[in-house]
């Protein structure tokens, strides 16, 4: 089950919901939209491995905006804190956002519960597109769980600006 | 309703749900990682025309890994046979190969009640990237359904197309009428 926009308002109230900073007029009715803030990180090179800590550098979206390109990868981030404990979020682009050709997650959208800290953005744009710092740019929608609840531990916990992949810890276990 | 970790640990147990084989190293706050298997499918034509079949051909992902490129749509499989019985399961990439640009399913998520087997993977790069086999790479949540099921554990009897299989199966578009 879904919650509603009213529903998620009484929540992130009661504490089960964290949004930071939290705005009525970004409630939908089944979901909260979120901003993205300023910082992107892109790979250094075009060539990833799974295996490697792939190097990255750190773009600054200016306030007259950041040209994506298509066939290359950008991340970035939520400018909300967002998470519970309770529920487990969902995360998808604003339909203005996939109208213009944007991803802004790439394959996860699902959310371990108790995760909290800003989101990394996973971005993609078909064409090339002009984005804003600030600007809403997707959505998260939180749902009921069944079964005992054991809370997220990773290594993402926490994050704060855009987190790039640490997949090849994987690969030393 | 989504079923968190515990009770997809649970439903393992009582054969409600099945990941096989089964490791609970793999178990995550609210969905299980799947692994990548050491077989990829690529469509050699330059044109895909969905009214015919379409030519494939195997690349057997060594264990120095594979480069995947852009612009390319490979069909890979779970190591695992997934299914259940009694919930709907949802199976997306995880979050930190979505971090490296690797799409997994290009659009459909969500799988048949009823039916358990080994998945079609999907995958789609937006910059080149080396994937290795069994690596994990990939994770899929079970949700409680509503309503009566449709002629449970029998999908396959009603025109199931891609049960069933245990390597990457071509798309059969071309099929449908």
């Amino acid at each position: 089950m879904i919650l509603t926009g009213p529903k998620i308002k009484e929540e992130v109230q009661n504490g089960n919901i964290t949004i930071s900073p939290f705005h009525d007029n970004q409630i939908n009715p089944n979901s909260y939209d979120f901003r993205i803030g300023n910082k992107i990180l892109v790979y250094k090179n075009e060539i990833l491995d799974t295996r490697q800590d792939n190097p990255t550098e750190e773009i600054v979206i200016p306030d007259d905006g950041y040209v994506l390109q298509p066939n290359k990868l950008y991340l970035g981030h939520s400018v909300e804190t967002v998470g519970s404990e309770k529920y487990v979020p969902i995360v998808r682009g604003k339909s203005s956002t996939g109208r213009v050709g944007i991803f802004i997650h790439i394959t996860a959208d699902l959310i371990d519960i108790g995760y909290v800290g800003q989101y990394t953005l996973m971005m993609h744009a078909v064409q090339p597109v002009r984005i804003y710092p600030n600007m809403r740019i997707g959505q998260v929608t939180f749902w009921k769980t069944l079964g005992d609840i054991v809370l997220y531990d990773g290594k993402y916990q926490k994050g704060n600006g855009p987190q790039s992949s640490q997949v090849y810890k994987d690969f030393d276990k | 309703m989504i079923l968190t970790g515990t009770e997809i640990g649970k439903r393992v147990k009582s054969g409600e749900i099945t990941l096989e084989p089964f490791d609970n190293d793999l178990m995550n706050p609210n969905s299980y990682n799947y692994r990548l298997g050491d077989t990829l499918l690529e469509i050699t034509d330059d044109v895909i025309d969905t009214k015919k079949p379409y030519t494939t051909s195997e690349i057997k992902i060594p264990n120095s890994g594979y480069i995947l490129q852009p612009g390319k749509i490979y069909l890979g499989v779970t190591v695992e046979k997934i299914g259940s019985t009694k919930f709907v399961p949802s199976l997306i990439g995880r979050s930190s190969l979505g971090r490296l640009g690797l799409f997994l399913q290009i659009t459909a998520d969500l799988g048949h009640l009823g039916t358990s087997h080994h998945w079609t993977l999907e995958l789609k790069c937006v910059q080149p990237l080396k994937v290795y086999p069994h690596m994990r790479i990939g994770q899929v949540s079970f949700w409680q359904p509503e309503g009566l099921s449709l002629l449970m554990n029998s999908y396959d009897k009603i025109g199931g197309n891609y049960s069933n299989y245990s390597a990457p199966k071509p798309s059969i578009i071309s099929k449908f009428e």
